[in-house]
């Protein structure tokens, strides 16, 4: 058997549900870093999602979505207590709104890139132009944190569950609507284990302000097409004021 | 009735922060998740925990629909699924396994997205028709119920390597039949 069709029959499997915990694990952790994986993943749940016909609907108890509202609450106050490092270029408001914005160009969905968008939000105080980015991977815990300030037009990433597989780099992307739909590049994630800060003087801060950043999974030394090309991690976007 | 056009509306609007939004989609989709839930878990109070758990998971996960590649019904119906297998395979206990009516399996109620995919739910029941009985039958407890390599050994009677190798074959099968 070949190893694409090992990896064919894992997928396989892996939708079917017949993996064992430990063995699900490993699917888990390693579709974010293998394409192909994820790609054979997604065709199987293709082919096997019209059996969702089969399950009946059945109604939860009616105070649930209450707990559900004030876990998405919390939860911005939650990155801000356990993340370190936030605490340190801003304080987040007790009662912080989180919001994400979507409507991305369909060109950096399709070129898998992770995806925040930053815009004005009216009802939203952000008093000094300061935006934090959370980028989760499959759990809640996030795996980067990019802060954004428009006045200085830096951005730092910093990695809190990021690990970097054998050979691979995370590079971060821009799209802008000046620019057009093709994300440019602003650079490697070069040391995963520490801060990274990109100055962005090119854009000015009503671009940045509107602008789609991305993290994706690459090769070693960056996409070699220009465009992303690897796995996406997406992310959501935390208003910040003092 | 929600169309899809609706819940990718309600689902862009969650991705935007709109809470209200949000509890829209909740509402128009909790029960379908809910149903897939309790059915592979088989406990009330332990699905309930996993809905919530997945709300939130496809709040946060909003901005990763791609609409074109499946329905958003579809979409979240593989999160809550996916969920809900991992606690399963970590949780389940060997004594359930009895208790499930297998009959209940013959059910072809279409609870939702029958209009839709109406031709992709046939071409797939038309080709798990083509399995013989027990493959079909492996087929559907595994995808439906969540059952582990291991329940089905039990049910079928089989070593676990001969139930893997015959889920191997009818997977092998149906993507054949299927075309892809």
């Amino acid at each position: 058997m070949t190893d694409h069709e090992d990896k064919d029959m894992l997928a396989a499997e892996y939708v079917l549900g017949t993996l064992d915990a430990r063995q699900r694990d490993a699917v888990n952790a390693r579709r974010g870093n293998e394409p192909d994986l994820e790609a054979a993943i997604i065709a199987w749940e293709s082919r096997l999602s019209p059996l969702n016909t089969h399950y009946e609907a059945v109604a939860p108890s009616a105070n649930l979505f209450a707990n559900i509202r004030s876990r998405i609450d919390a939860e911005g106050i939650e990155i801000a207590r356990t993340v370190p490092g936030i605490a340190d270029f801003a304080a987040l408001k007790r009662k912080l709104a989180i919001w994400r914005l979507g409507a991305l160009g369909s060109a950096a969905i399709a070129a898998g890139l992770l995806i925040t968008v930053f815009t004005s939000d009216p009802v939203l105080p952000v008093a000094d132009g300061k935006f934090v980015a959370v980028f989760h991977r499959d759990d809640t815990q996030p795996a980067f944190v990019m802060s954004v300030d428009l006045d200085t037009r830096e951005v730092t990433i910093r990695p809190v569950e990021a690990t970097v597989p054998e050979g691979k780099t995370y590079q971060l992307w821009i799209v802008t609507d000046e620019t057009g739909p093709q994300p440019q590049s602003l650079g490697l994630l070069e040391n995963v284990a520490n801060p990274t800060t990109k100055q962005l003087g090119q854009f000015d801060p009503a671009m940045l302000r509107k602008a789609t950043f991305g993290i994706s999974l690459e090769p070693a030394g960056g996409s070699p097409t220009g465009l992303p090309t690897g796995p996406a991690i997406h992310g959501h976007l935390i208003p910040v004021a003092h | 009735m929600t169309t899809t056009r609706d819940l990718e509306n309600l689902l862009k609007l969650s991705f935007n922060g709109d809470r209200d939004a949000f509890e829209q989609l909740y509402h128009a989709t909790s029960a379908k998740l809910f149903g897939i839930v309790l059915r592979i878990l088989r406990n009330r109070a332990q699905s309930e925990d996993a809905l919530q758990d997945i709300y939130v998971r496809i709040w946060q996960k909003a901005g990763d629909f791609e609409s074109g590649r499946a329905s958003v019904i579809t979409w979240m119906a593989t999160i809550a699924r996916n969920r809900a297998i991992d606690i399963v395979r970590r949780q389940r206990p060997e004594a359930d396994i009895d208790e499930v009516d297998v009959d209940t399996l013959a059910s072809t109620d279409t609870v939702f997205e029958e209009v839709a995919r109406a031709g992709e739910v046939r071409r797939l029941e038309h080709c798990l028709g083509g399995l013989e009985d027990d493959r079909q039958q492996m087929v559907k407890l595994a995808y439906l119920e969540g059952w582990s390599r291991a329940e089905l050994a039990e049910r079928f009677a089989q070593p676990v390597g001969t139930i893997k190798t015959w889920l191997h074959r009818s997977l092998r099968q149906l993507k054949e039949c299927l075309g892809s």
